[in-house]
């Protein structure tokens, strides 16, 4: 099994669609000669030229949406919006358009379009450019969102992604990027829908996405320490969501913790927390609780910016929490 | 301005109160210190004081279960326009039906000392206006086994009944059938009798063992004897010796003067002796407290007022507060020895039972001595076998031998 | 009058005329329809028959049908909110286009879009779009397809003067210019962005070619109340985008005859405006340049109206959606 970054692994994920299917072609800002402005596209454009790898003038509006144009003529171009806070120049053309011509159509359009972004904090690039606003795309009915947390994650939900004929939102994290995994040989598409289980515990089940998937790991192995044995799940697709097995964790475990980079208020954790609340009410012991961004914009300084985006300590806070232990 | 009369919080835990009667009437003049109305507590009745002078303009609740903080009377000028309580009604109305379904609390122990258990409970519990706080699966899992929340005290945060406590708890005997007609009296639970009801299934759930001793009351009885000849006004009682030398003998058995709270031993520098008595509410364990340092005759006139305010059933707060250790003595109704249940969170109680003329053997030949059973029943959690029999070997040497404890 | 280029490109323009005086009764016939068609929306609309926003397109037909007539097989469109005559040239059954407007099954949507989302993807017709400016960008990305897949197809977005103010606008010209993407852009220069007159709403508004000029992009004005001229004009735009050569901008000037939207009352639009929008009907100029009779006109009047008549029974008695259909068709 080859070992793979996660940046590689979205990489080799285009290099494949790519190469399988004259259909797949990327565009967006930077992404070509340069390789994109985290490096991602790397080498495409040399293997696919310019045709396929397509830089683009900066216009989000228009990137977006001649993906949609292209898509729903039978293509499945993959756009890259270089920074997610970047979507909010193409939002009129995801929730207006993307999200509504199979719908306004009754039904005879599809849209096999993947944005793929990437945002985050913890390198303090300021407030502009390291924000996490997946929640406001899960509100909108008619687009699918996934957040892989890992290399072999991040290929087979970009594979699905591409391949799936409705618009589809893939969030990528700036600090995920160099973290490296045995990936399989070939990639195994991951049906978007399908949670996975991080780790088995019996305690507390914390469901979290993206990089806090990695900092809840962390705050597990200290809360094993003390006698709590944390079960995680990573939805790694916020929508469709697989409630089932949100659900069944918690109803196994009793307490839940939701943890993402994200501002807690209004975000995904708060749609989870409801459904849980909802689903798993007579089995839960403890208040659900939430680990997200404190409510402020991302500031520079990185001692503020480390303040408000939340740590594993956080993570842990949460944990003992719901199992009574809290301060 | 008139001023709204609002049920107080009297006590730790305590969430709503059942107004007895009103000791005064509506127009009638109240000065601020006047007894106002009678309040029937989770523990003791006693009379709430006016906290304002002027004329009683409305009594707005004249009987029944009120939670704290709800308007139930005016006080203002005569004439006065009377502030419409009715804020509060909407609340009454939510909040009435699931007070009456029962009260939970794990954090009524009010010690000094011993502040810790409480955290903020008692406030939150307030503001649940009566309501059992419970998580949804602690819920399910009582309603599915028949178990009453109200008889169980949560051990998680801010005293929230949680799965864990009910595991704990036995589970209920079934509904009882339909009430035979006839002759059965159905008598609908006070306040006070819920809670003892409360408090002694909690205890039932603590894991205990007894050990029973015999004292040769010779010395004692000689000693309560002289002390009423000493000093007639006051009547010295055995069960006055016994507070005093249990409170002597668990200062110097400290690890005996315990409480136990989920993540420490709450040991306690002082006994405050708690005697059980039998007041009409029903049972009511006022506290005689630093009885290790008063004298015989000041324990003995503590322990007089405290019970006759409990006869009366005018027992202040303070008077049931921060009991460290309890003597329940049946002795005048003849029982030999009986085994008593723990009053939590207290670590051990001490049953007495009747003095009786005993043969025993001393140094070889039968005498006949008066002889004391002691059953000392123990919170095994917090004292282990040895030290919980090193005490109560102190406390019969010094019932026999009272000057060892000197 | 005519001026078919702009300053700086000059576009071989052929003046003739190609078109059959048959040819051309045909279209009057489809702008009558359309005509005729959008004053029955208006009229059932009034007796509150029609639920929703609806705008008509009365005094645009000759755009409509000049355009759609030129466009090929296999050619796509994206329309706007004013899409009802776009929808018809294309050749979407007006008995599916009425059936829509009742919010039926039967509609060129189904039922899911209504006036201002009509679809008929058979026909070319990706969506009319509600969103001023919306449409543009994905009318690029068909374009870059076709491109891509080096199919003699073009993508056509219509959009108003209006939409030429928007972001979705510039950045699509740019990018299609750049890419040299399959497109035509028609601008339907009403000279009403909804209330707000040209003149208060863009420096260009009496010449939006000069719009394309920012973009290098082939530039061709039009009368947009001579059918046969936005037919031929069309017509040239066309092959040049499906050539490989570039998109063009169809710089079409036409005239609003009604208001923004049904039962606009136009308060803000003098009654010498409206006149001189009405004398410049495309219907009128076509019948008078055909010089076709009273007894011919009446007798396509007839014809027309029995159609009209017959879309409304249809849609009448077409089949209501039942209310969970609502969460079908979301995804694919």
């Amino acid at each position: 099994m080859p070992e793979l970054s996660y940046r590689e692994a979205v990489r080799d994920t285009l290099a494949a669609a790519m190469r399988a299917d004259d259909d797949v072609f990327v565009m967006g800002e930077d992404i070509a000669e340069m390789g994109g402005s985290m490096g991602v596209t790397q080498g495409l454009f040399d293997e696919f030229g310019p045709e396929r790898v397509r830089n683009t003038p900066i216009s989000e509006m228009a990137i977006v949406g001649a993906g949609i144009g292209a898509a729903m003529q039978g293509m499945r171009p993959v756009v890259e919006i270089m920074y997610e806070d970047f979507l909010t120049l193409s939002m009129e053309q995801l929730v207006n358009q993307a999200a509504k011509h199979r719908y306004m159509s009754g039904g005879q359009l599809k849209v096999p379009l993947t944005i793929r972004t990437q945002g985050g904090a913890g390198w303090s690039p300021g407030a502009q450019h390291a924000q996490q606003l997946e929640a406001w795309f899960v509100h909108v009915p008619g687009l699918k969102v996934a957040f892989p947390s890992t290399p072999a994650d991040a290929r087979g939900i970009l594979w699905s992604a591409i391949y799936d004929d409705n618009p589809v939102i893939v969030f990528e994290h700036r600090l995920l990027y160099p973290i490296k995994e045995q990936v399989p040989e070939k990639i195994e598409p991951i049906p978007l829908g399908k949670a996975r289980i991080v780790q088995e515990g019996t305690d507390v089940t914390v469901i979290a996405i993206g990089p806090l998937v990695h900092r809840s790991v962390a705050a597990a192995k200290e809360a094993a320490e003390d006698g709590i044995s944390v079960e995680i799940v990573d939805p790694r697709t916020l929508q469709p969501l697989d409630v089932e097995t949100l659900v069944a964790s918690v109803k196994k475990t009793n307490r839940a913790v939701v943890a993402h980079e994200a501002v807690t208020r209004g975000g995904f954790g708060a749609e989870v927390a409801a459904v849980l609340q909802a689903e798993a009410f007579d089995w839960l012991d403890a208040p659900i609780e939430r680990v997200g961004a404190k409510f402020a914009p991302l500031a520079f300084a990185p001692a503020m910016e480390q303040f408000v985006i939340p740590q594993p300590a956080d993570v842990l806070a949460a944990i003992r929490k719901t199992v009574g232990r809290g301060d | 301005m008139a001023t709204e009369v609002k049920l107080p919080r009297l006590g730790q835990g305590m969430e709503a109160g059942t107004i007895v009667k009103w000791l005064k009437a509506e127009g009638d003049r109240v000065e601020r210190g006047d007894p106002l109305y009678e309040l029937d507590t989770e523990k003791v009745t006693q009379e709430v004081e006016a906290e304002a002078s002027g004329v009683l303009l409305k009594i707005a609740v004249q009987s029944g279960e009120v939670p704290v903080g709800q308007t139930v009377a005016v006080i203002g000028e005569a004439g006065e326009a009377v502030p419409d309580p009715g804020g509060a009604r909407h609340r009454d109305e939510r909040v009435t039906p699931a007070s009456k379904e029962a009260k939970s609390s794990g954090s009524e122990v009010a010690v000094a000392g011993a502040r810790h258990h409480d955290r903020s409970g008692a406030s939150r519990q307030q503001a649940n206006g009566g309501r059992i706080k419970a998580s949804p699966l602690a819920r399910r899992i009582a309603r599915e086994r028949g178990i009453d929340l109200g008889g169980l005290s949560g051990t998680g945060p801010d005293g929230r009944i949680v799965a864990e406590d009910v595991e704990r708890a036995q589970a209920a005997p079934a509904a009882p059938a339909a009430l035979p007609a006839g002759d059965v009296e159905s008598i609908p639970l006070t306040t006070v009798r819920r809670t003892i009801a409360r408090r002694l299934t909690a205890a039932w759930e603590v894991p205990v063992f007894e050990l029973v001793v015999s004292a040769d009351m010779t010395r004692a009885n000689a000693l309560v004897a002289r002390a009423r000849e000493l000093d007639p006004d006051v009547r010295v009682t055995v069960t006055d010796v016994l507070a005093k030398l249990a409170a002597l003998a668990l200062v110097r058995h400290p690890e005996v003067n315990v409480q136990f709270a989920d993540d420490a031993i709450l040991r306690f520098p002082r006994a405050n002796i708690g005697i059980a008595a039998a007041a009409p509410q029903g049972l009511v364990v006022p506290v005689v407290h630093g009885a290790d340092e008063l004298s015989l005759t000041e324990l003995a006139t503590r322990r007089a007022e405290v019970i006759g305010r409990a006869r009366e059933n005018r027992l202040r707060q303070e008077d049931i507060d921060g009991g460290t250790f309890t003597i329940s003595n049946l002795g005048m109704y003849g029982v030999e020895q009986f085994v008593a249940v723990l009053n939590p969170p207290q670590a051990a109680i001490l049953a007495v039972g009747a003095t009786q003329d005993r043969a025993v053997v001393v140094d070889g030949d039968v005498v006949v001595r008066p002889m004391l059973t002691l059953t000392l029943t123990v919170d095994h959690r917090a004292v282990d076998g040895a030290p919980a029999a090193d005490f109560l070997r102190t406390l019969k040497s010094f019932l026999e031998e009272p000057g060892l404890a000197l | 009058m005519l001026q078919n280029v702009h300053s700086f490109r000059v576009a071989k323009v052929e003046k003739r005329r190609a078109l059959s005086d048959e040819r051309l009764r045909g279209f009057l016939r489809e702008m009558l329809l359309i005509r005729r068609f959008e004053e029955k929306v208006e009229e059932r609309f009034r007796a509150g028959e029609l639920p929703g926003f609806l705008h008509v397109a009365i005094g645009q037909e000759a755009v409509a049908v000049g355009v759609c007539n030129a466009m090929e097989d296999g050619d796509v469109f994206a329309s706007t909110h004013r899409a009802h005559a776009h929808t018809l040239a294309r050749g979407t059954h007006p008995n599916a286009l009425m059936a829509e407007l009742y919010g039926k099954l039967e509609g060129c949507s189904h039922g899911y879009g209504g006036s201002m989302h009509l679809y008929d993807v058979e026909r070319g017709n990706l969506g009319a779009n509600a969103v001023v400016g919306g449409g543009l960008p994905a009318i690029v990305g068909a374009g870059l397809a076709f491109k891509l897949r080096d199919e003699p197809r073009v993508a056509v977005a219509f959009f108003g003067d209006g939409a030429t103010n928007t972001g979705t606008f510039h950045e699509s010209l740019n990018l299609a210019e750049l890419w040299k993407t399959r497109c035509v852009f028609v601008c339907e220069n009403n000279e009403w962005a909804e209330s707000t007159p040209g003149w208060q709403h863009s420096p260009v508004f009496d010449d939006m070619s000069k719009r394309a000029v920012a973009f290098d992009m082939r530039s061709i004005k039009v009368d947009g109340q001579d059918v046969e001229e936005v037919y031929d004009r069309a017509r040239e735009a066309l092959e040049h985008a499906r050539s490989g050569e570039g998109p063009v901008f169809l710089d079409v000037e036409t005239s609003r005859m009604h208001g923004h939207y049904i039962g606009d009352p136009q308060v803000y639009r003098s009654k010498e405006d409206r006149d001189e929008a009405a004398e410049r009907d495309p219907i009128v100029l076509l019948r008078e340049r055909l010089g076709v009779g009273d007894e011919d006109w009446d007798a396509l009047e007839t014809e027309v109206h029995e159609i009209v008549e017959a879309s409304v029974e249809f849609a009448k008695s077409g089949t209501d959606p039942q209310p969970e259909d609502a969460l079908k068709n979301i995804y694919a």
